[in-house]
């Protein structure tokens, strides 16, 4: 088609000018999606920080008030570490247990599928759902885990055990769709530079560390990076299993700016922590772009 | 040659022991591997002690894993077809015997009022799936196959905003739906997600760049319209990535939680999740009933998984599901 209108001087223009009216006659409706439900709202999330609002009185501008007094919140300070170390527990685990499914599942033994597919499973499940299920597994005197170790345990109550617990809930969810990922990258490694590595004599350990590990290397900086980003925002299964407690010891960001702004109603302060933890992300997220970035990639394609 | 003879007879051979969905697996397993062959013959023609060893311990942990994937679900599924008694006497780890739906009748038979929350799950999963595809179809075919000025800017802008986490839309969404009275409405629920999301733009405009202009051309010689061409052509070639849209888009929204927590406040608008949860905070001694209410939100996605495992599992890991 193209090489027609470029043929057809004459009717260029018109066609053009049909071509992006129809353009955007299709674009219309995400336009209004993305114009007003993605992007508008940054700004208005940035207009909100500026200001303090209950809801009820008429909101006020404050400047920089916001940001002063939750960066001086021993709360804010709190739910920050809780993030930081749940991500610092989470990723490596899930990561490392994804990788090992996965070459498990990558040999091939009959029946690997079927375990694929059973592993997935809680991925698909709603978080909230199964934070629940979980509350009920570590309920210290009716749930199925006290029961099983035999003795009582205040896995969720306790200031020490609670996080890990759920760490240890959201690790479960997601190492089958982590191996997924890394199947999926394991079988895009071609044989040959297997099999040249066994001629040359190389170890199993050494095919791993020297081969595999290398050559996975763009399936894992994507794990790590949306793993990294969706751990961050968790929120469904703490609010499941512990809302928050014992003592603040669950209370991750989104857990937070859920508490100021539709539990305290201070929608300003709410705002403002939702743009604390978006320049975190923002800069987590380039951190590892420019980390991964720096290591060779290989391109077998 | 070898390797098809022998992983031919061991299909054969193995078929009468398997059930009929293992079979299928398996068949797959060997399709989708073909690149893998040769290890698995080396592995076949070395079979010494230590290989055996090693298949051994990779089943122990394989069949471990599944235990603990699997653990929660069957327990949680048999405490709901216990009566509160049962579970009282008999603990938590014994067999449902004799079994009762006392807890699914209660749940169902209005007293805590489950049917409004799926009929209402249901109708946004439908409105968010048939809008969304719908709009970003639309949007992809233009970035796709139309040439018009401001096209790269306005994709880059698009795929800009795939940075923007969904906890920080949370609070001005809110603000916005109260100001413009869609708070606590179906609306409310819905609209954000109605007009297309750029990811699913950007998945299906790399689909659409690989169908051949040829056929397109064809069908505007012929007269056929933008819409026409859409609706009989492209649509009907791209039918997987839709799939794989329509299977992530249904998985997201039947699960979401916090958006509809957030701006609905009556009984009248809580979907699954968001009745879940309250009946979890109002009756969290109850587990027999709990536990009937969570396997209800969550049973009909895993029976829609198991019936499309090998599809969604495929979607998966060549998009990132969310």
């Amino acid at each position: 088609m193209r090489r027609t209108i470029s043929r057809n001087a004459s009717r260029r223009s018109t066609l053009t000018w049909r071509e992006t009216r129809t353009a955007y006659l299709l674009l219309a409706p995400s336009l209004v999606g993305v114009g007003v439900f993605l992007v508008l709202p940054v700004f208005v999330v940035l207009a909100l920080s500026l200001r303090q609002w209950d809801l009820i009185t008429p909101s006020r501008f404050v400047g920089l008030d916001n940001f002063s007094s939750i960066l001086t919140d021993p709360a804010v300070g709190n739910s920050v570490l809780v993030t930081a170390t749940f991500v610092l527990l989470v990723i490596p685990t899930q990561t490392a247990l994804g990788l090992l499914m996965a070459l498990l599942l990558d040999r091939g033994l009959p029946g690997s599928s079927v375990f694929q597919v059973i592993y997935v499973i809680p991925w698909i499940c709603a978080p909230l759902a199964l934070g629940v299920v979980w509350r009920w597994m570590f309920d210290p005197s009716e749930g199925a885990l006290n029961a099983l170790i035999g003795h009582r345990i205040e896995w969720l109550t306790s200031t020490t055990l609670a996080l890990p617990s759920v760490a240890a809930v959201a690790v479960w969810s997601q190492v089958g769709y982590v191996a997924l990922f890394f199947l999926a990258g394991l079988r895009s490694i071609p044989q040959q530079l297997y099999e040249a590595a066994r001629i040359d004599g190389a170890s199993d350990r050494q095919v791993f560390w020297r081969i595999t590990l290398p050559l996975l290397r763009p399936t894992t900086s994507f794990v790590l990076i949306t793993g990294v980003i969706s751990s961050f925002q968790v929120f469904d299964t703490v609010y499941a299993m512990t809302q928050g407690g014992p003592a603040g010891r669950t209370d991750v960001i989104a857990a937070r700016i859920y508490h100021e702004a539709f539990e305290a109603f201070r929608l300003g302060r709410a705002a403002a922590l939702a743009v604390v933890l978006f320049a975190l992300l923002v800069a987590v997220t380039l951190l590892q772009q420019i980390y991964f970035r720096r290591r060779i990639t290989y391109d077998l394609s | 040659m070898t390797t098809s003879t022998d992983k031919g007879s061991t299909d054969k051979g193995s078929t009468g022991k398997r059930s009929t969905g293992e079979r299928s697996t398996r068949e797959r397993v060997g399709s989708a591997r073909t690149t893998a062959t040769p290890t698995r013959r080396e592995s076949r023609e070395r079979r010494s002690p230590r290989r055996y060893a090693a298949d051994l311990a990779t089943y122990a942990v394989l069949v471990a894993g599944a235990l603990l994937t699997l653990g929660p679900y069957a327990l949680s599924l048999a405490t709901s077809l216990k009566t509160p008694v049962q579970f009282a006497r008999e603990g938590a780890l014994a067999p449902p015997w004799p079994v009762t739906f006392d807890n699914y009748v209660a749940l169902f038979s209005g007293r805590y009022s489950f049917i409004p929350p799926l009929a209402i799950t249901a109708q946004v999963v439908i409105v968010v799936l048939v809008g969304q595809i719908t709009c970003s179809v639309l949007a992809a075919y233009a970035f796709a196959r139309l040439r018009f000025p401001g096209r790269d800017l306005l994709f880059w802008a698009y795929l800009a905003t795939l940075m923007v986490p969904q906890v920080v839309t949370l609070v001005p969404l809110y603000t916005m739906m109260t100001t413009v009275g869609l708070r606590d409405t179906f609306w409310g629920i819905v609209l954000p997600y109605l007009f297309g999301s750029p990811y699913a733009i950007y998945l299906l405009r790399e689909y659409f760049r690989g169908i051949p202009a040829d056929i397109l051309n064809a069908a505007t010689i012929d007269g056929a319209g933008t819409l026409r061409t859409l609706w009989y052509i492209v649509v009907p070639m791209s039918r997987p990535i839709l799939a794989t849209l329509s299977i992530i888009t249904v998985v997201t929204h039947w699960n979401n939680f916090l958006w509809p927590l957030i701006i609905t406040s009556s009984e009248k608008w809580r979907v699954l999740t968001v009745a879940t949860a309250n009946l979890q905070s109002q009756y969290s001694s109850n587990w027999t009933l709990v536990t009937a209410a969570t396997t209800v939100a969550m049973a009909p996605l895993v029976v829609v998984f198991l019936i499309f495992q090998r599809h969604v599992v495929r979607s998966i890991s060549l998009t990132g599901l969310r």
